[in-house]
């Protein structure tokens, strides 16, 4: 148990250390060199993940209009669904089915490219040809998540909202203009901003856990498959955890 | 040019080098062979701090490798070139960015002659028409000449081989063999190879050195090496058939 509880605090030391030397290279990927690795892994984080994030985004909204204004029907208070749904996408669902998917998704992918490449020492290679592996492959990552987590939560609230407009409209007799109305009157600039910055340091963990679990693989393709299964697992816990300390520092 | 002091080092609960000290000279092609688990490939990636030693210090001219961080490490290590066992080449780059990568990341060449570059050092290892494959399309062989155009895009002065030939044919094993010593020749670099093929280490070795159990049992010229009398080094000569000095002709 102590053995267990002492790895796991070297394991965040390690982690912690390799980010702050990802936040200390953030200004070499303003070069043309790396540049370019900014852009792929934005494209991956971003526009390769947006079909799921579209599915769940909806649902998600759907989900949550129909609950609550099942709920709110018994009471005649239906037209309510617009707030309701609006701030509980801007405050929490919307950054955190985000990072789920994405922490599932792209923090997997990229666990298990890093994972492969410590076991097929390519990382030895690059620190064997001077090449930092974290400017390298950690800091590009970062830096797509950091720009693009916001980008995607927004996008995420938007197709939520939408959700549960639908079912307003179909299934509750809410129109479009009444949940739109209803909506704008209750959500203010605070949820929205309290999400994205959720959302950010939702990116930051996946980036981090993804790519120590990445460089800590052991073990050939049976590591990789554990680091990949760790990242989602680990990413998941942090992310529930920051989440809650965030909604309880700002909404008390 | 490289120098071990009582290097130990331990891994998983077994101590794989045992003080073991030895001097490689520049200009010299040294060879270790060993059988497996021996510690050669540990040995190896001391050189370059890949691992650091329990105690005892590695020394690469006048600075010592072993206590290197950051910039001078940089500058250490950019004196060398290494050709791994995999020959690790990065799976989603294709073999010209492979082989400029370091070029790319570490200089302000344009691309233009950055590509010129590569297509010399593709040429040196006979692969002038690979620069837009990718490593999954290249044989085992080919990528480990791609590896080997990449140990030496930067013009290294000491290139390490890790088993450059493990995994080839016969054929092959002898084209790298013939790479290796043609590079020596060419610039005039210091080697260091690991290697379980006795036919390849007999072929290319300025030096041999035998490494059993961690411990050094034999370092001495291919001649005097065939002719040992250390009963580990008979063992591995008669497991690869050779047994008299007429069984292997340096090329």
């Amino acid at each position: 148990m102590g053995r267990h509880a002492l790895g796991t605090l070297r394991h965040t030391g390690i982690a912690v250390l390799m980010l702050l030397e990802a936040f200390r290279d953030i200004p070499f990927m303003f070069s043309k060199r790396h540049r370019h690795d900014v852009l792929h892994q934005q494209f991956l984080t971003a526009i390769k993940s947006l079909g799921v994030i579209t599915v769940v985004g909806l649902f998600t909204g759907m989900i949550l209009a129909l609950q609550t204004g099942l709920e709110l029907r018994r009471y005649g208070q239906e037209v309510y669904i617009g707030s309701a749904v609006t701030v509980v996408i801007l405050r929490e669902m919307g950054p955190f089915m985000t990072g789920l998917i994405i922490a599932a998704s792209v923090g997997s992918a990229m666990s298990a490219q890093i994972g492969t490449m410590t076991v097929s020492e390519e990382i030895s290679a690059l620190e064997v040809m001077a090449i930092k592996p974290v400017r390298y492959l950690v800091t590009p990552r970062l830096v797509a998540m950091i720009t693009m987590m916001p980008l995607v939560t927004v996008y995420t609230n938007i197709i939520g909202i939408v959700g549960g407009a639908i079912v307003g409209q179909t299934q509750l007799g809410v129109s479009i203009t009444a949940y739109m109305d209803n909506a704008t009157q209750f959500a203010e600039n605070k949820d929205l901003y309290v999400g994205l910055l959720k959302s950010i340091l939702f990116g930051i963990i996946i980036a981090t856990v993804a790519c120590h679990q990445g460089f800590s693989t052991t073990q050939g393709a049976v590591g990789v498959g554990m680091a990949t299964r760790r990242t989602v697992v680990v990413s998941f816990l942090v992310i529930l955890t920051v989440g809650y300390m965030i909604t309880r520092l700002f909404y008390q | 040019m490289i120098r071990f002091e009582a290097v130990s080092k331990s891994l998983g609960g077994r101590e794989v080098l045992k003080e073991i000290s030895y001097e490689i000279q520049s200009g010299e092609t040294f060879v270790i062979v060993g059988a497996s688990g021996a510690g050669k490939s540990v040995s190896l990636k001391h050189m370059i701090r890949l691992l650091t030693p329990d105690s005892g210090r590695v020394l690469v001219g006048d600075e010592c490798v072993s206590e290197a961080r950051g910039e001078p490490l940089d500058r250490i290590r950019e004196r060398f070139g290494f050709l791994f066992q995999s020959a690790a080449l990065m799976q989603w780059l294709n073999v010209g960015d492979n082989i400029g990568l370091p070029l790319r990341m570490k200089t302000s060449k344009s691309d233009d002659e950055i590509d010129a570059l590569v297509r010399e050092k593709l040429a040196m290892v006979n692969l002038e028409h690979a620069f837009d494959k990718h490593p999954s399309e290249l044989s085992g062989g080919m990528r480990k000449r791609v590896g080997l155009a990449r140990a030496i895009i930067t013009n290294p002065e000491i290139i390490l081989y890790d088993e450059p030939t493990s995994g080839l044919d016969p054929v092959t094993s002898r084209t790298i063999d013939r790479l290796i010593n043609q590079l020596r020749d060419e610039l005039g670099v210091t080697s260091v190879v690991v290697t379980h093929d006795l036919h390849s280490a007999l072929a290319i070795g300025s030096r041999i050195a035998m490494l059993h159990e961690g411990r050094m049992v034999e370092v001495s010229a291919p001649d005097t090496f065939v002719k040992s009398d250390n009963e580990f080094v008979r063992g591995f000569l008669e497991a690869q058939y050779i047994t008299t000095r007429g069984d292997w002709e340096k090329e």
